[in-house]
C-alpha cells in the first residue's frame, strides 16, 4: 500500500462572487487521522470536495505525495475513497446490494470481496440487516453503510465528509472505534465535523472558519499556543478577531 | 483507468434494473403507456371526414333538385337538411350548425332536362381548413355520380384518367395515423427514462458518491442507456401488436430493418434525454424540457401530419435535424410499402448520424466534477 500525504496552498474557491475558501493551506501528513473542524459555512464540504477532484480550485493548488515524492492526483484516485456528507447512496437498495455494486466499480475478486465485506459486516455490526434496503437503515447505520462502501477497496486515502453529522451519541462513539481502526492502518483519513468534543480524537486538527484557517496541529499543541482549554473559544476568539 | 470497462458499465445497468424492478410504475409506464396511447388516440384520430351536416336551401324543389341532395346523403358524407332561406343556411354556418351548404336555384331541374347549364351554389366552411379541403375533395365524386343519375347511364369521363392508391387503397388513415403516434411516443417516453434517472442520481446526492469512484462518464452513459434500449423495445414490441391486430395496420417489410431503425431512434432519443438531465440536474426541470423538446418538434415537425414537402425552405432544412422526422419515414415505408435498405438508405442513415452525434454530446456534456 502507497502512503500518501496533501498538502494545499493558498487554496481559494468561489462560487458566484462568494468566498467559500479563501486562501487556506492545510498538511496532510501521511498515515495520519486529520480532522477538520469548524462550523456549519467555514468551508469543510467544499475543502473535501476539492481534495476529491470534485472542484476545481479557483486559485491555489493542490498537491499529493507518495512516500514523499511528488506523485499526481491521477496516481492517488484510485486509492482514494470518499464518504460525502449529504445522503448518498440509494434508499431502494438493500446492504448487500450497495456492497456487490461498489464491488464491481472497483473490479475486487470475489475472494477478496467476499473477506472483506465480512470483515466490514462485524465491525460495523450491519450483519443482521444485511437484507434491508438503505432507505430504511437509521440514520447511524445509513453512515455505516457509506463508511463500508467507501472502505470496501481498501484505500490508501480516506475522506470522510462530517460522517458522524446527526447521529447519536452512541453511533458516533462506535463510528469513531471505526475511524481509530482504519487509522490504525497508517493510512491517511481525513474528517469533517462540526462537533468540537470529537477534534481530540485526531491525531491532527486543522480548524477552519469562514473560509480560513485559525489554526493546525496535534489538538494539545494547538490548545496550548491559544492558551484556552477547548477549541470552542478558538473559533469564539476567531470570530471576535 | 482511461479505458472503458465494460464490466463497472455492466454494473450500472444492473443496477438500473434494480431500481426498475422495484419500481413497477416505471415497468407499467414503459411497457403499457405506448400501447395504451396507440390504441387512445388511434381511435380518436381519423382524417376520413365523415357525416358533415349541410344545410340544403332546395329553391327549385325539383326531382332532379331532390335527387341531388340524394346524391350527397348516399355519399355518406354528409347529412343534409333542409334551410328555409339562403340567409338562413349561412347563419347557420356562422353558428357552426352546418359545415357547409347546398343552394339550388330556381330552374335547376329545367336546365338538367334541356342540357343547358344548371346551376347550384356549394359553400362550405373555410374557417376548418382541413374539414373544407376534404369536403371539396369529395365534391368532384359527388358531381359525377349526380350527372350518372340525372342522365341515367353513366357519363363519359371528360378526361379518361384512373387514379389508384398504392399501398394504401382504402386511404384508411389509420394506417398512416398509428405508425406515426407510436413514433412520437416512443421517442417522447425515451428521452423521458434517461432525463429522469440521470437527474434522479443528481438529486439523490449518489452522483458525487459516483464520481469519486473510478467509473468514468461512458460507462455511467452505457449503463444507463442499456436497460432502457431492451425495456423500451419491449413497449414497442406491444404497440406493433396493437397495430397489426388491433387495427389492421399491415406489415410488408423486413422485420430486423424494423428493429435496427428502431434501436437507432432509442439510442437518440435516450441520448437527448441524458443531454438534458446533465444541464438541468433536477427531476421536474428535466421533466419539463423533455416534454417540450420530446413533444412539439415531433408531433409537428416530423411529418406525423404536416407534410414537410409543403414547409418553407428554412424549415424542410430544419426538419433534417430532428430524429422523428427520419424515423417517421422509416417506419412507414417498412410497415406500409415494405421498403428495404436500399430504398431507407437516407433516412437510416441520417438516423445513425444523430444518434452518434446526440451520443457524443452526452459524453462531452456530462459532468465529471460537482462544479456549479
Amino acid at each position: 500500500m502507497e502512503n500518501f500525504s496533501i498538502r494545499t496552498e493558498n487554496l481559494k474557491k468561489e462560487f458566484g462572487g462568494v468566498k467559500a475558501l479563501n486562501g487556506v493551506s492545510f498538511d496532510f501528513s501521511e498515515g495520519l487521522l486529520h480532522g477538520l473542524i469548524g462550523s456549519d459555512g467555514a468551508g469543510k464540504t467544499t475543502t473535501m470536495r476539492l481534495l476529491a477532484g470534485l472542484l476545481k480550485p479557483t486559485a491555489g493548488a493542490i498537491s499529493c505525495y507518495s512516500g514523499g515524492k511528488r506523485a499526481a492526483f491521477s496516481a492517488m484516485r484510485p486509492s482514494l475513497a470518499y464518504m460525502p456528507q449529504q445522503a448518498s447512496l440509494y434508499p431502494d437498495l438493500s446492504v448487500t446490494e450497495h456492497l456487490e455494486f461498489f464491488r464491481e466499480l472497483y473490479r475486487l475478486d470475489a475472494g477478496v470481496f467476499a473477506r472483506r465485506s465480512a470483515e466490514l459486516l462485524g465491525i460495523t455490526r450491519l450483519e443482521k440487516f444485511r437484507e434491508r434496503r438503505a432507505g430504511q437503515l437509521s440514520g447511524g447505520m445509513y453512515k455505516k453503510l457509506g463508511l463500508m462502501c467507501a472502505l470496501l477497496q481498501s484505500p490508501s486515502v480516506l475522506l470522510l465528509d462530517e460522517p458522524t453529522n446527526g447521529v447519536d451519541p452512541i453511533s458516533r462513539r462506535e463510528f469513531w472505534e471505526l475511524l481509530y481502526a482504519q487509522a490504525a492502518r497508517k493510512i491517511l483519513v481525513i474528517v469533517s465535523t462540526a462537533y468540537m468534543d470529537e477534534a481530540e480524537r485526531c491525531a491532527r486538527v486543522h480548524l477552519l472558519d469562514a473560509g480560513t484557517l485559525l489554526a493546525s496541529g496535534e489538538p494539545r499543541a494547538v490548545l496550548k499556543a491559544a492558551g484556552t482549554g477547548s477549541f470552542e473559544e478558538i473559533f469564539i476568539k476567531g470570530a471576535a478577531k | 483507468m482511461i479505458r472503458f470497462d465494460i464490466h463497472r458499465a455492466a454494473a450500472v445497468a444492473r443496477k438500473e434494473v434494480m431500481h426498475i424492478m422495484r419500481d413497477p410504475f416505471t415497468l407499467v409506464l414503459v411497457l403499457g403507456l405506448p400501447v395504451l396511447l396507440v390504441v387512445f388516440f388511434g381511435f380518436a384520430i381519423d382524417f376520413d371526414v365523415k357525416n358533415l351536416k349541410l344545410a340544403v336551401y332546395d329553391r327549385d324543389n325539383s326531382r332532379v333538385s331532390r335527387q341531388l341532395a340524394a346524391v350527397f346523403e348516399s355519399s355518406g358524407y354528409f347529412l343534409p337538411s333542409g334551410a328555409v332561406s339562403p340567409a338562413g343556411a349561412i347563419t347557420g354556418l356562422d353558428a357552426d350548425r352546418f359545415s357547409a351548404a347546398l343552394l339550388i336555384e330556381p330552374g335547376f331541374g329545367r336546365d338538367i332536362g334541356r342540357g343547358a347549364a344548371a346551376r347550384a351554389q356549394f359553400v362550405a366552411d373555410g374557417a376548418d381548413n382541413s374539414k373544407a379541403m376534404a369536403v371539396l375533395g369529395y365534391l368532384p365524386g359527388i358531381s359525377a355520380a349526380a350527372l350518372r343519375k340525372f342522365s341515367g347511364a353513366a357519363a363519359a369521363d371528360p378526361v379518361p384518367l384512373k387514379s389508384r392508391y398504392m399501398y394504401n387503397p382504402e386511404l384508411n388513415s389509420r394506417w398512416f395515423v398509428i405508425p406515426g403516434l407510436a413514433v412520437i411516443i416512443i421517442g417522447l417516453l425515451s428521452i423521458l427514462m434517461t432525463a429522469l434517472t440521470v437527474a434522479r442520481e443528481w438529486e439523490n446526492g449518489s452522483m458525487e458518491l459516483l464520481l469519486s469512484t473510478p467509473l468514468r462518464p461512458a460507462e455511467i452513459i452505457a449503463g444507463k442507456i442499456a436497460p432502457y434500449v431492451v425495456l423500451i423495445l419491449g413497449g414497442v414490441f406491444f404497440v406493433n401488436l396493437a397495430a397489426r391486430f388491433g387495427f389492421g395496420v399491415p406489415f410488408r417489410g423486413n422485420l430486423l430493418l424494423l428493429l435496427g431503425g428502431t434501436v437507432l431512434y432509442i439510442v437518440a432519443a435516450l441520448s437527448q434525454g441524458i443531454v438534458i438531465s446533465v444541464v438541468t440536474r433536477q427531476q421536474q426541470l428535466a421533466m419539463q424540457l423533455s416534454m417540450i423538446s420530446g413533444l412539439l418538434p415531433s408531433l409537428l415537425l416530423s411529418g406525423f401530419i404536416f407534410p414537410i414537402e409543403s414547409m418553407p425552405v428554412f424549415f424542410r432544412y430544419f426538419t433534417m435535424l430532428l430524429s422523428p422526422r427520419w424515423f417517421m419515414e422509416t417506419v412507414r415505408g417498412i410497415t406500409i410499402r415494405g421498403a428495404g435498405a436500399a430504398d431507407l438508405a437516407v433516412p437510416l442513415l441520417a438516423l445513425a448520424g444523430l444518434s452518434a452525434v446526440l451520443l457524443t454530446a452526452a459524453f462531452k456534456k456530462f459532468k465529471t466534477d460537482l462544479e456549479p
